[in-house]
């Protein structure tokens, strides 16, 4: 927090070409603000980290994981969207949309080891910066700010879920869906509306008639 | 309920060997936790946190049994079930410090080792090596939901039933029905009919 300028720039110097050092050094900046959210890093300690990643690109509409495969890596979006679901029968459940500034990955499989019960998928073309369960560990021991951030994510990972299940139990399918809709105005642009659907358990029908509704008569309480 | 200082220790060289399974402890590592942990002891159906408060302290089970309970239009969903060993609090209210929208209760008469927020805070700022053991627990418990809210999505009734009882035999015979039924997400009417195939065939009719 206010050391500026960057002081991990000495790590992307090394990286050849000048537009791609641009690049790296932008998605790094990103990196490092998700980062702040939890625990403040000097420069050495976010250089343990960033040396460790790797820029990941896919295409739209690519699988990350496959069910049964072991998620290798944990991954930040710096550009894209990406989501997570399984099959219920012939039916998609989708259980987590990532957009730019979120992680992704299959994270149960990530952090125990054994085979994902999820599929990754790309919605949109992705960049993402991954680390490898392997260089994770390495990082944990080589500093105890990045272990602490590690606590601090995996905690983040529960309360998140504990949330959303709560959410589900306590709110009806209408207020779940003006929850989410206000929380995450530009995924109802983005995302293509059976996902959205799927993500909020909830018939596409339900969901597109809740949409009109919305869009004929403005929430009341707004100006 | 009366224990003894030996029951104490007893439970507390439990509690060692549980998170020793998570980061090798020395005895000696051990004793300096000591101090941030307190004994609280409750009575069979005790709410120890209420809804609208905020939650104090992280729980872990010496021994007893617990539950986690979402009181929503005059009903109860039972969220979890703890037995001793397994860590029960209203998470969000406890992390974020805001009031708790779950209720805690005790099914059977039960004793917690609780570490307050601040003290939690203290011993991962004074001792070396806590960041790891609580990231490694931290862990455990994500896999561990991640992995009931899957069951709970993918599987039928029927399956769901089936797993857990075959899974946790002790815990059928310590919880009332109704909880059960509630934390698998089963209508007790139909709770009551599965009961059969917990039988062996032949003894059946």
């Amino acid at each position: 927090m206010g050391q500026k300028p960057m002081p991990f720039l000495y790590v992307c110097i090394q990286k050849p070409g000048e537009a791609q050092f641009k690049t790296l050094f932008d998605m790094l900046e990103m990196l490092q603000q998700y980062i702040a959210g939890y625990v403040a890093l000097t420069g050495e300690e976010f250089a343990v980290l960033a040396d460790k990643l790797v820029v990941r690109e896919f295409e739209r509409r690519q699988l990350l994981v496959q069910v049964g495969e072991v998620e290798e890596y944990l991954s930040f979006v710096v550009r894209g969207l990406a989501r997570m679901y399984f099959f219920k029968g012939k039916t998609e459940m989708i259980t987590n949309i990532a957009k730019e500034g979120e992680l992704i990955g299959s994270s149960s499989s990530f952090l125990s080891g054994k085979p994902s019960c999820y599929y990754v998928e790309t919605l949109e073309p992705c960049t993402l910066l991954s680390i490898t369960r392997a260089n994770l560990e390495k990082a944990y021991r080589e500093s105890p700010k990045i272990e602490k951030l590690g606590r601090l994510v995996t905690t983040y990972f529960v309360l998140q879920k504990e949330e959303w299940e709560l959410e589900c139990m306590r709110l009806d399918t209408r207020e779940r869906f003006l929850r989410f809709v206000g929380n995450n105005p530009e995924l109802l642009l983005r995302v293509p509306q059976k996902y959205l659907a799927s993500y909020l358990n909830m018939k596409p029908e339900t969901f597109s008639r809740l949409k009109n509704h919305v869009k004929k008569r403005p929430v009341a309480g707004r100006p | 309920m009366v224990q003894t200082a030996a029951t104490y220790q007893a439970a507390l060289e439990k509690l060692h060997q549980h998170l020793h399974s998570y980061v090798p402890l020395t005895k000696t590592e051990f004793r300096q936790m000591e101090p941030f942990i307190e004994i609280r002891e409750f009575d069979k159906r005790v709410k120890v946190i209420h809804e609208g408060e905020v939650e104090r302290y992280l729980n872990v089970i010496a021994w007893g049994l617990a539950r986690k309970y979402l009181p929503v239009r005059n009903k109860e969903i039972t969220i979890q079930l703890a037995s001793e060993g397994h860590m029960i609090h209203s998470e969000l209210s406890f992390h974020y410090r805001i009031p708790s929208r779950s209720v805690v209760e005790t099914i059977e008469p039960t004793v917690f080792f609780s570490i307050s927020y601040d003290s939690l805070e203290q011993l991962y700022e004074q001792i070396p090596g806590m960041e790891r053991l609580g990231r490694l627990m931290i862990t455990d418990l994500f896999i561990k939901s991640d992995n009931r809210y899957f069951n709970q999505l993918r599987n039928s009734t029927r399956e769901r039933f089936l797993e857990y009882v075959r899974n946790h035999p002790d815990m059928v015979q310590r919880v009332p029905q109704k909880y059960l039924a509630s934390f698998l997400n089963i209508k007790p009417e139909t709770f009551s009919r599965l009961k059969h195939l917990m039988r062996p065939r032949k003894e059946r009719g």
